[in-house]
């Protein structure tokens, strides 16, 4: 059977870099449509286990909260596409929590003020894997995006983020900010990070920023100097990436279900 | 009333003059294994430098397209003359140069910057170079600096040359990397011995003037432990019709704790293809140092590559790209972190105007090996109005943990409130702008030596004449 | 004396809003004007629209300037005209000095060719006025100035320029008492040297204290609600707006 290139760039780059070889054997993609009339406010958690193709419409000042949690399972492949129009506001959080995951996210700022915000969070270990392919089309005037992430890589984990923002002939006004945060903990450890900026407008604000590797020795010493031992310094650190998701999570049930899954068993109580 | 800007008083012309070219020794224009020999007996090649014109040309023809950047689609390879030579043979004495290539070149500044005691002047005129001189002192410290093709055939040389000679950029690399390795011609050979601090600039000139002629130049420098040089490219083009090729090769040699400064200022004439491929391999504690802008030809296609391969080694990366009307400039670094505590510094500028399109695209990547290392890329990209296009590329690859790497971007626009600012203390629209650019250009400028600057920040003004509407 | 400002039922406003409503006020050579009015009165937009910010645009009425209609010109031409705006936030620019910014200006607005060291003895002299270090001199305008250095900044290009009208806008806000005098000292040595007209948007006593004022504006929402001498302004900054914006 014959498998499918996912996560393609928006843009060409060099091949060597390897940041298109992801492919996939789907056999079937299940379907799911939120759509989100007009001057509604939704707010949906998805368990993501399955490969599912999730269509969103934001109709004008439509509202969608949408928490997404990647669990410890088999291979799943993610597609989301988003349509907003004028004022709508689509505030998406993704929890990764290992296994082998290829997610794509695929925004379209649409309509004058549309925003867009993403936190995503992932802890990967073993020999985990994980694909992100983000990209934010900005159509609209004034449109916003705002896309935040970090996570913590352990043991064999290899994870590539390609981030982009696309500000579109037309999206006069508009502003997108990007951010990714990685910790490494491991020699063994693989990162890619791909933060890309498209623009064909000239009244637009774009920012891409990303750090990656050790913790900063000042913040470990720190707390070291505090009596926190250096192992549980790195995990607080890492946790700390992590809640930032999980913070704007309500349901108890679903950050317990977190909590076992990472296995953070204080948390529990 | 006068206006007292760099704007005014020049005429873009002064870059786009050409003379009109006797019609010496085109070869014919595909190329075959039959040019490539013809190209060898012509040079005298040496057997090891046939043979590998001829292994390269095998690898062009079996090379697919390059693909990962900006469009080479009006491009017509079978239509270039790869080769020209020049009515002059080799000179040292500025009195024995032509008088129709003297003047090309006293219209560039070339003896000036002689004048201006800048260390030697190997110009390329076509692609032969036609005149040499080495300041006696240069030579005295025992700094090399000569043309590549004269070097190869000097028994001094000759083996040093063989060694290096597209090592570092094989012909494997991409399609024009092989072209080069087939058709290469002229280009200079500079060595500098152990512990030697060259402290003036070396400099050259490079320039093509005959339709539909490439450019193959080739740069071969190799810095001993503890030397210091700074090497100053210089390009820049006639106008035509029919598009140009320019498919240079620059490979550097940085010792144990040895320092290259290596600056270029492009600005190739608007209908040129200019698909560059430099590479430096930096050893222990060694650094290289890149000043880049590039300003002139129709598709560029540059990312200098800094190869860190001694513990402790560093490159420092400063460039700027002016996209202009019908350009489409992709440019960027790639660093490759392959020793243990090695570090690089990355800092551009992007500017798009007038349906001008610049790429920035960068690669950093942090070998297994490579622990300790650090790396930081900072790029800004300023769009002038709403018909240009900035993009902006980087790929990060991390494969050890032990690194710490920033990624920094921006775009964005000239502020009204700044533009504002400027004219309420009377300064007029137009200048004001340029003010701005210039300023946002100033990375770079601060990083060239004086009459470089002074060049730039002329071209700059240039490009921003006529920009209010 | 003659004339040289003159705004003529001057409305104003950004993007379909109008932010000042027929505006009338006069100032003469050497003159000195206050406006005052709570936040969002106009103050600010009077100020930037007389410089000609491209912020606003005019709905209806005038500008002159030395008996000129300027209305519709380029804040450029305006400067060249003699007219100056100390902004409340002034901008920042990477990459241009203090000093070769000062000295571009300066050629701009005179149309002559300026040398170096004329420029540097003239401005290292008027920086000594205004306890400047000389160092910001090479410093990249405005950046990494603290809000006090970039309103000594404002004052020693209103010294370098000398325009024959000088608007300051909050010039003075922000800063401790030291800062506030060195400022009073700036504007005095620009009265004293030019003779210049001032208008004065502040909250603050203490720069007024040194000056003798003329005329004193209030706004509010966009009008000018009372006029007065230079009691006036005293009466106000000890009571409060209160009693006038009731007048309206």
């Amino acid at each position: 059977m014959p498998k499918t290139k996912l996560n393609i760039l928006p843009v060409r780059t060099f091949e060597r870099l390897g940041v298109n070889d992801t492919e996939r054997d789907i056999r079937r993609m299940e379907t799911e449509n939120i759509i989100v009339p007009d001057s509604e406010n939704q707010v949906i958690v998805q368990y993501k286990e399955t490969d599912t193709e999730t269509n969103i419409v934001l109709e004008q000042n439509a509202g969608l909260k949408l928490i997404q949690i990647f669990d410890r399972k088999t291979q799943t492949v993610s597609k989301l596409k988003a349509n907003l129009a004028e004022n709508a506001k689509l505030n998406l959080f993704q929890l990764y929590l290992g296994s082998d995951t290829v997610s794509e996210i695929i925004t379209e700022l649409n309509g004058e003020n549309a925003f867009f915000s993403a936190e995503i969070g992932y802890d990967l270990k073993e020999d985990d894997q994980l694909d992100i392919n983000l990209i934010a089309n900005h159509h609209g005037r004034k449109s916003v995006s705002d896309i935040s992430v970090s996570g913590v890589l352990r043991e064999n984990a290899r994870k590539i983020f390609k981030g982009t923002i696309d500000f579109k002939h037309g999206s006069v006004g508009a502003a997108g900010n990007e951010k990714e945060d990685v910790i490494l903990l491991s020699k063994n450890v693989r990162n890619k990070t791909v933060p890309i900026i498209l623009c064909a407008e000239e009244d637009v604000i774009g920012n891409h920023g990303a750090t990656i590797g050790r913790i900063d020795e000042r913040h470990i010493f720190y707390m070291k100097s505090r009596g926190i031992p250096e192992k549980k310094a790195y995990e607080l650190i890492a946790k700390s990436k992590l809640m930032k998701v999980i913070e704007q999570i309500d349901n108890e049930q679903v950050k317990k279900h977190i909590y076992g899954s990472l296995m953070w068993g204080d948390y529990l109580e | 009333m006068s206006r007292k800007t760099q704007v005014s008083d020049i005429d873009r012309s002064l870059y786009d003059f050409r003379y009109e070219e006797d019609a010496n020794d085109f070869l014919e224009s595909g190329i075959s294994p039959e040019i490539i020999r013809e190209i060898s007996d012509e040079k005298g090649d040496p057997d090891w430098m046939r043979a590998f014109r001829l292994k390269s040309l095998e690898i062009y023809h079996r090379t697919p397209m390059v693909h990962w950047g900006a469009s080479i689609d009006g491009l017509n390879l079978d239509n270039i003359v790869t080769y020209i030579r020049p009515k002059s043979r080799m000179n040292t004495n500025w009195d024995s140069v032509p008088e129709e290539i003297k003047s090309t070149f006293e219209k560039l500044g070339i003896p000036q910057a002689e004048r201006e005691s800048l260390a030697g002047v190997g110009a390329q005129y076509d692609s032969e170079l036609v005149y040499h001189n080495v300041r006696a002192e240069v030579a005295q410290s025992g700094v090399i600096y000569t043309d590549l093709e004269s070097a190869m055939h000097d028994e001094r040389y000759a083996e040093i040359i063989r060694s290096h000679f597209m090592k570092l950029v094989p012909p494997e690399d991409h399609k024009f990397a092989a072209l080069h390795g087939a058709v290469w011609s002229g280009g200079s050979f500079v060595y500098v011995p152990k512990n030697v601090h060259l402290e003036i600039p070396l400099q050259s000139y490079f320039r093509l003037n005959a339709k539909g002629a490439g450019q193959f130049e080739h740069t071969l420098i190799i810095l001993e432990e503890g030397a210091y040089l700074h090497f100053i490219e210089g390009c820049s083009a006639p106008k035509y019709y029919e598009a140009g090729l320019h498919a240079g090769c620059v490979e550097l040699y940085v010792g144990k704790n040895a320092t290259l400064r290596y600056s270029t200022i492009e600005n190739w004439s608007k209908n040129m293809y200019n698909l560059n491929t430099k590479r430096a391999l930096v050893d222990e504690g060694g650094k290289i140092e890149w000043v880049s802008g590039s300003f002139g030809s129709h598709v560029s296609y540059l990312y200098p590559m800094s190869i860190l391969n001694g513990r402790g080694a560093s490159a420092e990366f400063t460039g700027i790209t002016f996209a202009g009307e019908g350009q489409d400039l992709d440019t960027g670094a790639k660093i490759v972190h392959n020793a243990p505590d090695t570090s690089s510094y990355i800092n551009t500028k992007s500017i798009s105007k007038s349906g001008g399109k610049s790429t920035f695209r960068s690669a950093v990547t942090v070998n297994e090996n490579a622990v300790g290392s650090k790396s930081s890329v900072n790029c800004e990209s300023l769009m002038l109005d709403r018909i240009s296009r900035s993009d902006t590329v980087p790929v990060i690859d991390a494969k050890t943990d032990q690194c710490d790497i920033g990624h920094e971007a921006k775009i964005g626009r000239i502020s009204n409130e700044a533009i504002f600012y400027l004219m309420a203390r009377g300064i007029c629209e137009e200048e004001a702008r340029a003010m701005i650019v210039r300023g946002f250009a100033d990375n770079v400028s601060k990083e060239l030596p004086l009459e470089y600057a002074v060049e730039m920040n002329n071209l700059i003004g240039l490009e921003m004449h006529g920009s209010v509407g | 004396m003659s004339e040289l400002l003159r705004i003529q039922n001057l409305s104003a406003g950004i993007e379909g809003k109008e932010l000042l409503h027929g505006i009338s006020l006069s100032v003469s050579e050497g003159e000195t004007h206050v406006l005052m009015g709570q936040n969002g009165a106009g103050k600010s937009t009077l100020g930037s629209t007389i410089m000609g910010s491209p912020e606003y645009t005019v709905t209806d009425g005038n500008i002159y300037f030395d008996g000129e209609n300027i209305t519709n010109e380029s804040a450029d031409k305006r400067a060249k005209r003699g007219i100056f705006l100390s902004f409340q936030n002034p901008i920042e620019i990477p990459g241009i000095t203090l000093s070769e910014f000062l000295r571009n200006a300066l050629e701009q607005q005179t149309g002559m060719r300026i040398k170096l060291w004329e420029h540097k003895k003239k401005l290292k002299a008027a920086m000594e006025t205004l306890s400047m270090d000389f160092s910001y001199a090479e410093r990249d305008l405005n950046v990494g100035f603290s809000g006090g250095e970039k309103k000594k900044a404002e004052i020693l290009q209103l010294l370098m320029l000398q325009p024959k009208l000088a608007i300051l806008d909050e010039t003075d806000s922000g800063l401790d008492v030291d800062a506030v005098k060195i400022v009073s000292k700036g504007i005095e040595e620009y009265r004293k040297t030019v003779n210049g007209a001032l208008i004065i948007i502040t909250h603050n006593t203490k720069i007024l204290e040194e000056l003798h004022v003329d005329c004193t504006h209030i706004l509010s929402n966009g009008r000018i609600v009372k006029e007065g001498d230079g009691q006036l302004a005293a009466d106000v900054l000890a009571n409060g707006f209160e009693k006038y914006i009731g007048e309206v």
